[in-house]
Protein backbone atom coordinates (compact mmCIF):
# COMPACT_ATOMS: atom_id res chain seq x y z
CA UNK A 1 0.00 0.00 0.00
CA UNK A 2 1.43 3.39 -0.90
CA UNK A 3 1.80 6.18 1.64
CA UNK A 4 -1.08 7.96 -0.03
CA UNK A 5 -3.27 4.92 0.24
CA UNK A 6 -2.26 4.33 3.83
CA UNK A 7 -2.92 7.93 4.70
CA UNK A 8 -6.34 7.79 3.11
CA UNK A 9 -7.20 4.60 4.93
CA UNK A 10 -6.12 6.15 8.20
CA UNK A 11 -8.36 9.09 7.51
CA UNK A 12 -11.17 6.75 6.61
CA UNK A 13 -10.66 4.85 9.83
CA UNK A 14 -10.59 8.03 11.85
CA UNK A 15 -13.90 9.01 10.39
CA UNK A 16 -15.21 5.47 10.08
CA UNK A 17 -16.00 5.98 6.56
CA UNK A 18 -16.73 3.71 3.94
CA UNK A 19 -19.07 5.61 1.79
CA UNK A 20 -19.85 6.55 -1.68
CA UNK A 21 -22.98 7.92 -3.14
CA UNK A 22 -26.19 6.81 -1.49
CA UNK A 23 -28.90 8.74 -3.15
CA UNK A 24 -29.02 9.90 -6.71
CA UNK A 25 -31.75 12.27 -7.71
CA UNK A 26 -34.01 11.63 -10.64
CA UNK A 27 -32.39 14.50 -12.50
CA UNK A 28 -28.95 13.05 -11.91
CA UNK A 29 -28.01 15.16 -8.92
CA UNK A 30 -26.18 13.20 -6.31
CA UNK A 31 -27.92 13.91 -3.07
CA UNK A 32 -26.15 11.92 -0.49
CA UNK A 33 -23.05 10.27 0.71
CA UNK A 34 -21.84 9.78 4.21
CA UNK A 35 -18.79 9.56 6.36
CA UNK A 36 -19.94 7.78 9.42
CA UNK A 37 -18.04 8.44 12.59
CA UNK A 38 -19.47 6.32 15.37
CA UNK A 39 -17.19 5.38 18.22
CA UNK A 40 -15.59 1.95 18.21
CA UNK A 41 -17.82 0.46 20.82
CA UNK A 42 -19.04 -2.74 19.23
CA UNK A 43 -15.93 -4.28 17.76
CA UNK A 44 -15.73 -6.85 20.54
CA UNK A 45 -19.47 -7.30 20.78
CA UNK A 46 -19.74 -10.69 19.17
CA UNK A 47 -21.69 -12.04 22.12
CA UNK A 48 -24.34 -9.40 21.58
CA UNK A 49 -24.27 -8.07 25.12
CA UNK A 50 -23.69 -4.54 23.85
CA UNK A 51 -20.81 -3.87 26.18
CA UNK A 52 -19.16 -0.62 25.27
CA UNK A 53 -15.56 -1.70 25.06
CA UNK A 54 -13.15 0.54 23.17
CA UNK A 55 -11.34 -1.40 20.50
CA UNK A 56 -9.06 -1.00 17.55
CA UNK A 57 -10.40 -1.50 14.06
CA UNK A 58 -9.59 -4.02 11.36
CA UNK A 59 -7.06 -3.60 8.56
CA UNK A 60 -8.22 -3.13 4.98
CA UNK A 61 -7.80 -5.71 2.27
CA UNK A 62 -4.67 -4.91 0.24
CA UNK A 63 -6.64 -4.87 -3.01
CA UNK A 64 -9.48 -2.76 -4.27
CA UNK A 65 -10.19 -0.27 -6.97
CA UNK A 66 -8.96 3.16 -7.94
CA UNK A 67 -11.78 5.64 -7.82
CA UNK A 68 -12.11 9.12 -9.27
CA UNK A 69 -9.72 8.61 -12.14
CA UNK A 70 -7.40 10.31 -12.92
CA UNK A 71 -6.95 11.36 -9.28
CA UNK A 72 -6.24 7.85 -8.21
CA UNK A 73 -7.95 7.64 -4.85
CA UNK A 74 -7.62 4.01 -3.86
CA UNK A 75 -10.61 2.31 -2.28
CA UNK A 76 -10.14 -0.96 -0.41
CA UNK A 77 -13.28 -2.48 -1.85
CA UNK A 78 -14.02 -4.75 -4.78
CA UNK A 79 -17.38 -3.76 -6.24
CA UNK A 80 -19.47 -6.66 -7.43
CA UNK A 81 -19.76 -6.94 -11.19
CA UNK A 82 -23.01 -8.48 -12.50
CA UNK A 83 -21.15 -9.51 -15.67
CA UNK A 84 -18.73 -11.71 -13.73
CA UNK A 85 -19.44 -15.31 -12.81
CA UNK A 86 -19.71 -15.94 -9.08
CA UNK A 87 -16.62 -18.17 -9.19
CA UNK A 88 -14.60 -15.26 -10.57
CA UNK A 89 -15.45 -12.59 -8.01
CA UNK A 90 -12.77 -10.63 -6.23
CA UNK A 91 -12.59 -10.74 -2.45
CA UNK A 92 -15.96 -9.32 -1.33
CA UNK A 93 -14.62 -8.48 2.13
CA UNK A 94 -13.28 -5.00 2.84
CA UNK A 95 -11.17 -6.16 5.79
CA UNK A 96 -8.23 -8.52 5.78
CA UNK A 97 -7.02 -11.13 8.25
CA UNK A 98 -10.66 -12.02 8.58
CA UNK A 99 -12.55 -15.26 9.17
CA UNK A 100 -16.32 -15.07 9.09
CA UNK A 101 -19.49 -14.17 7.26
CA UNK A 102 -19.50 -11.61 4.52
CA UNK A 103 -22.35 -10.08 2.56
CA UNK A 104 -22.22 -7.61 -0.27
CA UNK A 105 -24.93 -6.20 -2.51
CA UNK A 106 -25.39 -3.72 -5.29
CA UNK A 107 -28.94 -2.48 -5.66
CA UNK A 108 -30.75 0.32 -7.41
CA UNK A 109 -34.20 1.45 -6.48
CA UNK A 110 -36.65 4.25 -6.07
CA UNK A 111 -37.99 6.32 -3.25
CA UNK A 112 -39.34 9.66 -2.18
CA UNK A 113 -37.48 12.70 -0.95
CA UNK A 114 -39.16 15.40 1.10
CA UNK A 115 -38.25 18.98 1.85
CA UNK A 116 -39.20 18.98 5.50
CA UNK A 117 -39.58 22.74 5.62
CA UNK A 118 -42.27 22.79 2.94
CA UNK A 119 -43.49 19.21 2.85
CA UNK A 120 -42.84 19.09 -0.88
CA UNK A 121 -41.97 15.61 -2.13
CA UNK A 122 -40.14 14.39 -5.19
CA UNK A 123 -39.47 10.91 -6.58
CA UNK A 124 -35.81 9.98 -6.34
CA UNK A 125 -33.68 7.09 -7.43
CA UNK A 126 -31.02 5.55 -5.23
CA UNK A 127 -28.10 3.24 -5.68
CA UNK A 128 -26.60 1.34 -2.80
CA UNK A 129 -23.41 -0.68 -2.55
CA UNK A 130 -23.58 -2.18 0.93
CA UNK A 131 -22.50 -5.16 2.92
CA UNK A 132 -21.27 -6.57 6.21
CA UNK A 133 -18.51 -8.60 7.79
CA UNK A 134 -19.03 -10.59 10.95
CA UNK A 135 -16.44 -12.81 12.57
CA UNK A 136 -12.92 -12.76 13.89
CA UNK A 137 -10.19 -10.50 12.60
CA UNK A 138 -6.69 -9.37 13.43
CA UNK A 139 -6.96 -5.73 14.42
CA UNK A 140 -4.55 -2.90 13.88
CA UNK A 141 -3.08 -3.78 17.29
CA UNK A 142 -2.04 -7.19 15.96
CA UNK A 143 -4.45 -9.01 18.27
CA UNK A 144 -7.43 -11.19 17.44
CA UNK A 145 -10.85 -9.66 17.90
CA UNK A 146 -14.42 -10.51 17.04
CA UNK A 147 -16.80 -8.00 15.62
CA UNK A 148 -19.53 -7.01 13.24
CA UNK A 149 -19.09 -4.28 10.66
CA UNK A 150 -21.37 -2.66 8.14
CA UNK A 151 -20.13 -1.46 4.81
CA UNK A 152 -22.30 1.56 4.07
CA UNK B 1 -16.33 -0.27 7.78
CA UNK B 2 -18.62 0.85 10.53
CA UNK B 3 -18.80 -1.22 13.72
CA UNK B 4 -22.35 -2.21 14.56
CA UNK B 5 -24.01 -4.36 17.18
CA UNK B 6 -23.61 -8.08 16.72
CA UNK B 7 -27.37 -8.46 16.45
CA UNK B 8 -27.50 -6.10 13.47
CA UNK B 9 -26.41 -9.01 11.28
CA UNK B 10 -28.17 -12.36 11.13
CA UNK B 11 -26.96 -15.15 8.88
CA UNK B 12 -28.63 -18.45 8.04
CA UNK B 13 -26.25 -19.65 5.39
CA UNK B 14 -27.95 -23.00 4.87
CA UNK B 15 -31.15 -21.15 4.05
CA UNK B 16 -29.26 -18.67 1.86
CA UNK B 17 -30.54 -15.85 4.02
CA UNK B 18 -28.92 -12.94 5.83
CA UNK B 19 -29.96 -9.54 7.02
CA UNK B 20 -28.30 -6.30 8.04
CA UNK B 21 -30.56 -4.00 10.03
CA UNK B 22 -29.48 -0.68 11.49
CA UNK B 23 -31.63 2.14 12.84
CA UNK B 24 -30.59 5.76 13.21
CA UNK B 25 -26.91 5.48 12.32
CA UNK B 26 -25.16 8.83 12.57
CA UNK B 27 -23.30 9.64 9.37
CA UNK B 28 -22.15 12.64 7.44
CA UNK B 29 -23.81 13.38 4.14
CA UNK B 30 -21.00 14.40 1.81
CA UNK B 31 -23.36 15.26 -1.01
CA UNK B 32 -21.53 13.30 -3.70
CA UNK B 33 -18.93 10.66 -4.37
CA UNK B 34 -16.13 13.10 -5.14
CA UNK B 35 -16.56 14.99 -1.88
CA UNK B 36 -16.88 11.77 0.04
CA UNK B 37 -13.55 10.51 -1.26
CA UNK B 38 -11.72 13.85 -1.11
CA UNK B 39 -13.01 14.70 2.36
CA UNK B 40 -15.02 17.63 1.08
CA UNK B 41 -12.43 19.12 -1.27
CA UNK B 42 -14.37 18.55 -4.48
CA UNK B 43 -12.58 18.12 -7.80
CA UNK B 44 -11.04 20.61 -10.24
CA UNK B 45 -11.88 18.61 -13.34
CA UNK B 46 -14.58 17.64 -13.89
CA UNK B 47 -15.53 20.63 -11.77
CA UNK B 48 -17.23 19.44 -8.62
CA UNK B 49 -17.45 22.16 -5.99
CA UNK B 50 -16.26 21.50 -2.47
CA UNK B 51 -19.16 20.67 -0.19
CA UNK B 52 -19.17 20.78 3.58
CA UNK B 53 -20.59 17.56 5.00
CA UNK B 54 -23.76 17.72 7.05
CA UNK B 55 -24.96 15.45 9.82
CA UNK B 56 -27.52 12.87 8.85
CA UNK B 57 -29.11 9.74 10.24
CA UNK B 58 -29.69 6.68 8.11
CA UNK B 59 -31.59 3.48 8.69
CA UNK B 60 -31.46 0.44 6.47
CA UNK B 61 -32.73 -3.09 6.22
CA UNK B 62 -30.78 -5.20 3.76
CA UNK B 63 -31.86 -8.78 3.11
CA UNK B 64 -30.04 -11.44 1.14
CA UNK B 65 -32.37 -14.27 0.26
CA UNK B 66 -32.45 -17.27 -2.04
CA UNK B 67 -29.42 -18.90 -3.65
CA UNK B 68 -29.08 -18.28 -7.38
CA UNK B 69 -25.64 -19.87 -7.67
CA UNK B 70 -23.00 -21.40 -5.42
CA UNK B 71 -19.21 -21.40 -5.73
CA UNK B 72 -16.29 -22.62 -3.67
CA UNK B 73 -13.45 -20.22 -4.28
CA UNK B 74 -9.77 -20.41 -3.38
CA UNK B 75 -7.96 -17.37 -4.73
CA UNK B 76 -4.28 -17.43 -3.78
CA UNK B 77 -3.59 -14.19 -5.63
CA UNK B 78 -5.94 -12.30 -3.35
CA UNK B 79 -5.47 -14.61 -0.36
CA UNK B 80 -9.10 -15.44 0.19
CA UNK B 81 -11.18 -18.57 0.08
CA UNK B 82 -14.63 -19.67 1.03
CA UNK B 83 -18.07 -20.72 -0.04
CA UNK B 84 -20.14 -18.06 -1.70
CA UNK B 85 -23.73 -17.73 -2.81
CA UNK B 86 -25.15 -15.40 -5.38
CA UNK B 87 -28.51 -14.36 -3.95
CA UNK B 88 -31.51 -12.18 -4.41
CA UNK B 89 -31.57 -9.09 -2.22
CA UNK B 90 -33.66 -6.12 -1.18
CA UNK B 91 -32.90 -2.87 0.60
CA UNK B 92 -35.13 -0.61 2.59
CA UNK B 93 -33.49 2.78 3.11
CA UNK B 94 -34.32 5.96 4.91
CA UNK B 95 -32.27 9.06 5.63
CA UNK B 96 -32.93 12.30 7.39
CA UNK B 97 -31.03 15.50 7.87
CA UNK B 98 -31.99 19.09 8.54
CA UNK B 99 -34.52 20.04 5.89
CA UNK B 100 -34.58 16.74 4.04
CA UNK B 101 -35.87 13.18 4.36
CA UNK B 102 -35.67 10.21 2.04
CA UNK B 103 -37.59 6.98 2.18
CA UNK B 104 -37.08 4.19 -0.31
CA UNK B 105 -40.08 2.51 -1.85
CA UNK B 106 -41.98 0.15 0.43
CA UNK B 107 -41.99 -2.74 0.01
CA UNK B 108 -38.58 -2.84 -1.68
CA UNK B 109 -38.51 -4.14 -5.22
CA UNK B 110 -36.66 -7.49 -5.52
CA UNK B 111 -36.01 -6.71 -9.18
CA UNK B 112 -33.79 -3.78 -8.13
CA UNK B 113 -31.06 -6.22 -7.13
CA UNK B 114 -28.15 -5.97 -9.57
CA UNK B 115 -25.92 -8.51 -7.84
CA UNK B 116 -25.58 -9.77 -4.30
CA UNK B 117 -23.22 -12.20 -2.63
CA UNK B 118 -23.28 -13.97 0.69
CA UNK B 119 -20.29 -15.97 1.83
CA UNK B 120 -18.32 -17.73 4.52
CA UNK B 121 -14.74 -16.72 3.93
CA UNK B 122 -11.21 -16.53 5.25
CA UNK B 123 -8.60 -14.12 4.04
CA UNK B 124 -5.19 -12.75 4.97
CA UNK B 125 -3.54 -14.69 7.78
CA UNK B 126 -6.59 -16.99 7.96
CA UNK B 127 -6.28 -17.96 4.30
CA UNK B 128 -3.87 -20.83 4.78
Amino acid sequence: MSDLNFSLWERFQEKWLSRRNLLRGAAGTVLGAGLARPTLVYANDDDGDHEQEPCVGPNPIPGGVVGLKPYGIFIHHNPLNPAKALADINDPSQITDFDGWVGLTHIRGGGTGMDTSTGATTPLAFQADMGFSQGKFIGTDGLEHRGTFAFV
Amino acid sequence: MIPVRHGAVKVDFDAAHASLRVQGMDVFDDHDLANSLTQGLGLPSPAIPAMFPVHAKVSFDVEWDGALATADIENSAQNFKGTFLSTGATIGWSAEQTGFQFQSDTPPDPKANLISVLGRERNGVFFS
